[in-house]
């Protein structure tokens, strides 16, 4: 026994990390041959098969790297190595999935912006992908190097496996799965290519396309499309290295990184498109909306990197930190719980953290917050392992996997619990020696005759220690214990700095040895045990603490958020005066009932039982307003291929932007998100009901028509970047790009009828044309089922477009802005287009020199449907007060006025069937003001949509309360775990920004369009 | 029906069209004594008068009075009957960059920044152009002055208060060199992360660096006026008239401690006269600032509030909450130069969310005056001060009534056209829309 115990001291250990038994047969060697059995008993311990399974004294074989054989009460053969872990646990290593250990770091991704040369081709060496974001080639075990800091680093956590990628791209090649020892690369890849990695991130590309989240899952589906194509070719049309890893790639398991619980719905639904199942990898704020990411049924890899409390003392600096980021302070050690209470699969990883050691006790934090040991231990083992179906080989102890194993001192996830060793395929990492001696106890210490008593607490490996200088006089003493010496030092009177400093060796009795004291004289010394200690009453610490309730998850999930979403009302709104939008006109004194989400009747005298009442005595009720130029919602709203056709702002609708309810209470009930102008083809758009609260896909209007946003002038030609190479630089070109883009998607349209009309059997044996998202929304343009809302200035690229529209057989659906229309206001009535324009905006760049604040007034007498819109968040909030500019510049009248904010941009986005004015069967989509809609001094009462109510002065009032009390609430909070000693982090709250037009992922731009 | 009044009024006003695209010819000093009968006069102190007397000769209010009270002797005056419109005192619009800039995204068009952190020398009025053509623009909604501002850096110069009329800027100056302009340095950066696509907030390490040029150039000023031989100092000189009152600190701060910092930094030195500017966390400064008694001029309180977590009406409110808690207020317009026509329709934002309408009309008038430091001359209807008033068709501050019939500067009758109403007549006419 004593013999096997020694082998166990770290000397030895490092030494076997050498074995030649585990030696590389194909490596020279430069010793001679040093081959060894690697036989190993482990006995008598607590043994974790799986989190399912524990063995009570048990026994674990192993031979060299494999588990040879598992079982209580195991006859070890002989020539066998026995450790007896008698009291110890034995579990099976742990692994992470998503690390980046043993590879280079990524390149930064540059910085964006307008003012440089752009790089419209990749500028890859070698044949790969028409994307450089698109790294499907790329393998993580081509580049894996061992780095012994880091694998110490996390086998002291007890990992024995990770799974290692380069997060580069969008997609991003192929991990390896690691062993953690410090052998070769060689023996410590357990699967080489392991699984395959996708993200929303274009990582290290310098290419200019994508730079936006729609631009992201744009090329992700086109890569699908593409790779479908390129892989039922034979030959292949061209080489692509890019595409034919994708391509091998796609048997593997497929890991999404999803940064937030909107990316993770965002990748759901490519992965539902292209019948693929990701793995994703998530924020760890999956409990914000636990219900839909249940729904994905996808499984999940996700983080425990909890924020750290703010430093909210003071109360100006406390006002930067939002109610957002505190309640995820707050929540997000609940995460891990709420995945374990749905049913959702779930690796656990270390990834995000800042300090790797901080990962057992925020595992920890987890589990007082209600997540299992079990679930915990699946989580870190079998999860992860079955996920890369690796799980023959690691994440349990069974017949012939591989020997990765821990021996810890109890149960894994106790905080007393030590790790005492890891071993890893085989190969033995001592953390802390098994045999470690308890030296607790009450002890007579004997210094120079003088006596004193000398107190040891404490466990094994972390003693500490006392010394009773007489009955009323306690001092610390500063001691370290070996297992075999003692080193102890203590200052005998209290007010005095001098020390007496021992040092000695531990025998049967206690200790005894040499010191010096304070003088320099050498003196004998010695402390005898004279028992245990005495035990104290249980713990003020240990008691139960009381837990105060956390907060709850609000709808969305940051200020102004709710706790329960808005449901349909039956709605009875009395005496109002209410602008109809119909032939009706203006009502004075009348009733609106509103049912099931529909406007149910209109008259006077209405009474409706079950309905609420709502007096509008001395109100104005108006149907909602529709902002047709919008790009408030969005996460971005720009790209910036010269043809983005293919972006869609429906990929990246943000369901968290306060714009949204900020708008409600301008009494805004629909907007068209658009894409910006930075290209003369835009995306296109996505037209939503401020539905504050809904996840972004219920924010759609349901069977909307498809729009899409084309630019004319200086924003598509670059002007304000004299380092522009990009097609088109004058407005010459804009036009060549249009007649470019139609002609090219006649000729596509033409490719695929003529496939499609192919018989059967020639079918299969034809070469299936290519699909180009671009192309086909070109094509839908042409065959009327999309419609285009054109961001315009200028009279000459007004007519030109209309010019271009009619040669190819259609018409242009909106002008938005549209500043010179006023000069071409004829020919836009004979082309049938809409306009929608600013009210009195001008002069901010010198296509605008013109714009004059009559021109709505003039293009609505001409006979053009005509709208305001506001192309920014601000003024979105005040477009009844936009449209009243159009009575003072123009005299237009009141009625037609507040059309211009409501039935018209209706008529224009196809939904005035729905919306727009209130009549019996339209959608319940109205605003009750409080004075004339077109009054500065008008509020918005109530928004209401589909019949539910978005917005209530009273309850905004009362919420902005509930705000301050959550706040203060959290505060206290986190001051209290301040004064607990808890790190905390200055309050740097990052906000999304507001974009306008012209903003290229979030490049904000002093001109506002 | 209101509407279609104002409709045919502004048919009538453009038959005596200038016909051009051009900015309108400048007007000629006032000739002859006029008399607005029967106006509800908004003095612009607070006070209403419903039936009115307002009289002015030579550039100067003789008489505003009650006209159902007052024997005025109105012989030699040119009646003007305004009975049922309102007259107000022209709005002021402080901190603008008009006639620096104009069109905003051709570098060529803009001189309102110049080089450098310390320019307490430069002066936005060399630079001012009477010819903008926004200035028109603002008349056209009662806007009459306006303090033409540099901006940048940390000192970004002086600003003057110019008329919105005139032949050049000796012309339309109506106080020079009215304040000097100190961009407190922000405590707190934003910055935009590409990694996230969010702006965050981060500590400007610059901050103490900066906060120490700011306390040397004054010190150094200070030191300067008692040096007996001297080499004589452009910046040094530009910042004595702060010490003697003659000059306005403005100092432009948003955080409430940053506005704390600004204005001790003022005191420190013995700076007689200092306003906030921007001002949006000023609510929870505000009895620092009262009992300071330190005028506040707010930035465009047509906005979103700065975080999401604040009440959305907050900039709408700021003006009561500030006015509230006895802080003078005044509201200002910045970003794009063209929205600051709408001057107006922010104080009525302000009546909106509490404050009283006379009270919402000092904001644009008497407080802006008095922060500016020039409300001896303009800011009221007061006998004694500058006849710089408009006739409005109805309530100024409201969309739906604000439509001016008449508006003096100096007396001088000013025309309310500019090319933008040229252009509607053009293009109406083209369609047959008007005749």
């Amino acid at each position: 026994m004593l013999m096997i115990k020694r082998i166990l001291t770290l000397t030895l250990v490092l030494s076997l990390a050498g074995l030649a038994a585990w030696a590389q047969e194909t490596f020279p060697r430069n010793d001679v041959k040093d081959s060894r059995a690697g036989l190993y008993a482990f006995t008598n311990a607590t043994l974790v098969v799986d989190p399912q399974t524990t063995l009570t004294n048990a026994t674990l074989l192993i031979k060299g790297e494999r588990i040879e054989q598992v079982g209580a009460n195991l006859a070890v053969p002989k020539g066998y190595t026995v450790i007896d872990c008698k009291g110890k646990f034995i579990y099976p290593s742990l692994i992470d999935i998503y690390t980046s250990y043993g590879l280079p770091e990524v390149e930064r991704p540059r910085g964006g912006g307008f003012n440089r040369t752009e790089q419209i081709e990749p500028r890859n060496k070698g044949p790969y992908n028409a994307n450089q974001a698109i790294r499907a080639h790329y393998n993580a075990a081509d580049e894996f190097t061992v780095n012994a800091k880091a694998a110490e680093e996390w086998r002291k956590l007890g990992f024995g496996t990770v799974l290692t990628f380069k997060a580069d791209g969008l997609a991003r090649g192929t991990a390896a799965a690691v062993a953690l020892t410090e052998q070769t690369e060689n023996k410590n890849i357990i699967k080489a290519r392991a699984s395959a990695h996708y993200s929303f991130n274009k990582g290290s590309s310098t290419q200019d396309y994508p730079s936006s989240m729609m631009g992201y899952v744009a090329v992700l589906r086109q890569t699908y499309l593409d790779a479908e194509w390129f892989g039922a070719q034979n030959p292949r049309p061209f080489t692509d290295q890019s595409l034919e890893a994708w391509i091998q790639n796609q048997k593997l398991p497929q890991i999404f990184d999803a940064a937030n619980w909107m990316g993770v719905l965002r990748a759901d639904k490519i992965a539902d498109e292209f019948g693929v199942r990701y793995i994703i990898k998530g924020g760890g704020d999956e409990y914000k909306r636990i219900n839909d990411i249940k729904a994905t049924g996808a499984s999940f890899i996700v983080p425990v990197d909890f924020p750290e409390a703010y430093d909210v003392e003071d109360p100006y600096d406390a006002a930067r930190t939002s109610l957002q980021d505190m309640k995820h302070w707050e929540l997000a050690p609940t995460n891990l719980a709420a995945l374990e209470k749905a049913g959702i699969t779930f690796a656990i990883t270390a990834n995000g953290l800042k300090k790797v050691s901080d990962f057992m006790p925020n595992v920890r934090k987890a589990m007082e917050n209600g997540l299992s040991e079990a679930a915990a231990l699946k989580a870190l083992t079998t999860t992860p392992a079955q996920m890369l179906q690796i799980d023959g080989q690691v994440g349990s102890l069974k017949k012939g996997m591989l020997a990765s194993f821990l021996v810890t001192s109890g149960k894994i996830f106790d905080d007393k619990t030590i790790i005492h060793q890891n071993w890893i395929i085989g190969q033995p990492f001592a953390l802390k020696s098994v045999d470690l001696r308890n030296f607790s106890g009450q002890y007579d210490l004997s210094v120079n005759n003088q006596n004193y008593k000398l107190e040891v607490s404490g466990e094994a490996g972390s003693h500490k220690a006392k010394v009773k200088v007489n009955d009323s006089t306690t001092v610390d003493a500063t001691a370290t214990f070996g297992n075999n010496l003692i080193t102890l030092s203590f200052k005998p009177q209290k007010n005095s700095s001098n020390s007496v400093r021992l040092s000695g060796w531990s025998d049967d009795k206690g200790f005894k040895g040499k010191g010096q004291l304070a003088d320099g004289a050498w003196i004998n010394w010695s402390a005898t045990r004279t028992g245990d200690l005495t035990a104290k009453g249980p713990d003020k610490k240990d008691a139960a603490p009381k837990k105060d309730e956390p907060g709850k998850v609000l709808y969305p999930f940051m200020a102004h958020g709710t706790t329960a979403l808005p449901a349909v009302e039956t709605l009875l709104i009395k005496n109002a005066t209410v602008w109809t939008n119909e032939q009706e006109g203006i009502l004075q004194n009348t009733d609106v009932l509103l049912k099931d989400g529909k406007i149910a009747r209109i008259g006077k005298n209405l009474s409706e039982p079950g309905a609420k009442v709502v007096d509008g005595t001395g109100k104005h009720l108006t149907a909602g307003i529709i902002d047709e130029h919008s790009h408030i919602g969005a996460l971005s709203i720009n790209d910036v291929a010269t043809n983005s056709g293919m972006v869609r702002i429906g990929d990246n609708i943000d369901a968290e932007d306060i714009n949204i309810y900020q708008a409600l209470g301008g009494g805004v009930v629909a907007v068209q998100v658009l894409h910006g102008s930075a290209n003369p083809i835009g995306g296109q758009s996505g037209l939503i009901k401020l539905r504050w609260g809904e996840t972004p896909e219920n924010y759609k209007i349901a069977g909307a028509d498809g729009f899409i946003k084309f630019a004319l002038g200086e924003n598509v030609k670059r002007s304000s970047n004299p380092q522009s190479i990009r097609y088109p630089q004058t407005r010459m070109g804009v036009e060549q790009v249009y007649v470019d883009a139609f002609t090219s998607a006649r000729e596509y349209e033409k490719k695929w009828a003529a496939y499609n009309a192919l018989p059967a059997a020639q079918k299969t044996a034809a070469a299936k044309p290519r699909r180009d998202l671009a192309e086909e929304a070109i094509l839908e343009i042409l065959n009327k089922k999309r419609f285009i809302s054109c961001h315009s200035y200028v009279q000459s690229e007004i007519n030109m477009l209309m010019k271009v529209a009619e040669q190819f057989n259609f018409r242009v659906n909106t002008f938005t802005h549209i500043l010179e229309g006023y000069k071409v206001a004829d020919k836009m009535k004979q082309h049938g287009v809409a306009a929608s324009s600013f009210s009195d905006w001008w002069n901010y760049k010198w296509e605008v020199r013109y714009a004059i604040p009559y021109n709505a007034a003039i293009l609505h007498n001409a006979g053009v449907v005509t709208a305001i819109n506001s192309d920014d968040a601000e003024m979105g909030r005040r477009l009844n007060q936009e449209a009243a500019k159009s009575v003072k510049y123009g005299g237009m009248s009141e009625e037609d006025a507040l059309k211009m904010v409501t039935l018209n941009p209706a008529k224009m986005l196809h939904l005035d069937g729905q919306m727009g004015s209130i009549k019996v069967g339209k959608s319940a989509d109205v605003v009750l003001w409080s004075d004339h809609p077109l009054s500065v001094y008008a509020k918005a009462e109530k928004t209401i949509i589909d019949g539910k109510v978005y917005f209530d002065i009273e309850v905004d009032r009362q919420r902005n309360r509930e705000i301050e009390v959550e706040r203060a609430r959290l505060v206290q909070k986190m001051i209290g775990v301040k004064k607990g000693g808890a790190p905390t982090q200055r309050p740097e709250p990052r906000q999304r920004v507001n974009f306008h037009c012209d903003d290229v992922l979030g490049v904000e731009h002093t001109e506002e369009d | 029906m209101i509407m279609k009044k104002i409709f045919f009024f502004l048919t009538l006003i453009s038959v005596v069209s200038v016909g051009t695209a051009q900015t309108p010819t400048p007007a000629k000093p006032q000739e002859k004594a006029i008399a607005l009968i029967g106006g509800v006069a908004h003095l612009g102190n607070g006070q209403v008068i419903a039936n009115s007397i307002v009289a002015f000769d030579k550039g100067k209010l003789t008489i505003v009075a009650d006209a159902t009270t007052a024997r005025a002797d109105l012989s030699g005056y040119e009646q003007i009957n305004v009975q049922g419109k309102h007259i107000y005192p022209g709005f002021i619009l402080p901190n603008s960059q008009i006639g620096l800039a104009e069109v905003s995204s051709i570098r060529a068009m803009n001189d309102a920044t110049e080089r450098g952190d310390l320019n307490p020398n430069v002066r936005a009025l060399i630079s001012y152009n009477t010819d903008s053509e926004y200035g028109p623009t603002f008349r056209y909604n009662g806007v009459l002055l306006a303090e033409t501002t540099p901006t940048g850096g940390l000192i970004s110069g002086s600003s003057s208060l110019m008329e919105m009329d005139g032949w050049n800027w000796e012309d339309a100056v109506h106080t020079a060199d009215n304040a000097l302009h100190l961009n407190w340095p922000p405590q707190i950066r934003r910055q935009f992360d590409f990694n996230t696509f969010t702006v965050n907030d981060a500590p400007n390490r610059d901050y103490d660096k900066q906060v120490m040029a700011l306390h040397q150039l004054m010190a150094d000023a200070q030191a300067y006026a008692q040096q007996a031989q001297r080499e004589t100092n452009l910046k040094l000189e530009a910042v004595q008239p702060l010490f003697s009152g003659q000059r306005v600190l403005m100092v432009h701060a948003d955080e409430p401690k940053e506005i704390v910092e600004a204005v001790r930094f003022g005191q420190k030195f013995g700076v007689k006269k200092i306003t906030v500017v921007g001002g949006y966390g000023a609510p929870g400064v505000a009895q620092f600032l009262k009992e300071n008694n330190i005028p506040v001029i707010l930035a465009s309180t047509h906005n979103l509030p700065n975080r999401a977590d604040e009440d959305i009406d907050t900039p709408y409110k700021l003006p009561y909450l500030l006015q509230q808690a006895g802080v003078q207020v005044s509201l200002s317009q910045d970003g794009a130069l063209h929205g600051a026509r709408n001057l107006g329709f922010f104080a009525g934002t302000a009546v909106a969310y509490g404050v009283d309408k006379e009270e919402a009309l000092k904001m644009i008038t008497s407080n802006t005056a008095k922060a500016l430091g020039v409300e001896a001359r303009v800011g009221t209807l007061e006998a004694g001060k500058d006849a710089t008033l408009f006739v409005s068709q109805g309530d100024a501050l409201d969309y739906r009534s604000n439509s001016l019939t008449h508006a003096f500067i100096r007396g001088k009758a000013i025309t309310l056209r500019n090319h933008q109403n040229e252009l509607y007549e053009r293009y109406a006419k083209k369609y047959g829309q008007m005749k």
